[in-house]
């Protein structure tokens, strides 16, 4: 999946950040976004869009928001309907709803099988929607985690023998799926893997982590934008890429980008 | 499901295949490296093969599970690709205390593998998805 954030990264870049940076090739790894939930909510729209956008690419897309509208970068950049009817878009209420939805993608072979899966959300499906601020953690929360993350895995990777026997150009199938760590949501912690137990269990299973964190710097007002996130890409999943191209001669994977929210909506990437 | 393990428990199963194939016998010396690698487990993991505890489910689509029978006679599934098992042990050995690589029920399957002594089964796509979601009554 990181392959695809990449592109989607690439895709809403200024031009000359295009032209400074050369593609570079990215592992096709499953991979969790982890930050605010609308924000994370639109990257992952720009993602399912961008990959819809490619040749014979389907996406399944599990939120347990109703999609309104689009980002205004898609807005500005409209897709054909064509793409967007490649986009399934599912509404589970729970966790259950969530995992027998996801276990039953092996069962339609009549139709090509997505090759993107994304959840919206992670949170919202763990932990209960309990009264009050505090959320209470769904029973058995870590097991519930792993199971999810293993089912998204074990898919994912049946999908894509799937789309290889059919010789299909749109494999391997990949998944990126987004958190938002009640841990880092506190004021006092800037670390989410401190002390987030789910965070703990989600990154034995997501080979990626694109962490967006936003800047805490002036730049953002000085410039006149509306917010400034940085976005980082870690995991083993970029590390082994990383040590393989050091042996290689193709270009390292950009492990850190910006990303420019304007006023009227707008998100761009640059590379840092 | 192999690529999961370090390199020493990969090594580990391919000389049990190795050896089980040609001697429908594991020696001691695996036993012991078993025991090494995988702690108390093992041991109750060899009970299970032994009971022939280990199904692999296939449905139409192809979508394949391991399905063990627990010493309590309870079912458990087992993804193919990834490490998961619905058991206590996984959830706190494993996941909580990170004390441990695998549960009992997902070294079975490695072994029953190992060994070929892995029963098989067919069910359709929708028992599948039950199973695989942990919908289905166990």
């Amino acid at each position: 999946m990181t392959d695809i954030l990449n592109l989607v990264f690439r895709t809403f870049a200024s031009p000359a950040e295009l032209r400074a940076s050369p593609p570079a090739p990215v592992p096709r790894s499953s991979a969790l976004l982890l930050g605010e939930n609308s924000l994370s909510r639109s990257v992952l729209l720009l993602a399912a869009v961008t990959a819809a956008s490619q040749p014979g690419l389907r996406v399944v897309f599990f939120t347990r928001t109703l999609i309104r509208s689009l980002p205004a970068s898609l807005q500005k950049l409209v897709p054909s309907p064509e793409s967007l009817k490649k986009i399934q878009f599912c509404y589970p209420r729970t966790m259950e709803e969530l995992l027998q939805q996801v276990a039953a993608l092996h069962e339609s072979p009549s139709t090509a099988p997505p090759s993107l899966i994304i959840v919206d959300g992670l949170e919202g499906f763990l932990l209960g929607s309990g009264g009050g601020s505090h959320r209470e953690l769904h029973p058995g929360g870590q097991s519930c985690a792993a199971h999810l993350s293993a089912l998204l895995c074990d898919t994912a990777a049946f999908l894509s023998r799937v789309l290889e026997q059919r010789s299909s150009s749109a494999g391997p199938c990949r998944v990126i799926a987004s958190f938002q760590s009640e841990v880092e949501a506190g004021p006092a912690s800037r670390e989410p893997s401190a002390s987030d137990p789910i965070l703990d269990i989600l990154d034995r299973y997501f080979q990626v982590r694109c962490t967006l964190d936003p800047d805490g710097g002036y730049e953002a007002a000085a410039a006149g934008l509306q917010q400034v996130w940085h976005v980082y890409l870690s995991g083993r999943g970029i590390t082994e890429a990383s040590c393989s191209k050091d042996c290689g001669d193709g270009p390292a994977v950009a492990r850190e980008w910006k990303l420019l929210l304007f006023p009227n909506g707008l998100m761009e990437f640059k590379v840092v | 499901m192999s690529s999961l393990l370090p390199a020493v428990a990969e090594q580990l199963f391919r000389d049990i295949q190795r050896t089980y194939r040609d001697t429908s016998h594991i020696p001691d010396d695996l036993l012991i490296a078993l025991k090494f690698v995988f702690g108390p487990c093992a041991l109750q993991a060899l009970d299970l093969v032994d009971q022939r505890s280990v199904t692999c489910l296939s449905s139409p689509s192809g979508r394949k599970a391991f399905q063990v029978i627990g010493a309590s006679g309870r079912l458990y599934t087992c993804f193919v690709s990834c490490h998961y098992c619905p058991c206590p042990a996984f959830a706190y050995t494993v996941l909580r205390r990170n004390e441990g690589l695998l549960c009992k029920h997902i070294l079975a399957a490695y072994l029953c593998q190992a060994m070929g002594v892995t029963q098989q089964e067919s069910v359709s796509d929708q028992q599948m998805s039950m199973l695989l979601s942990g919908t289905a009554a166990p």
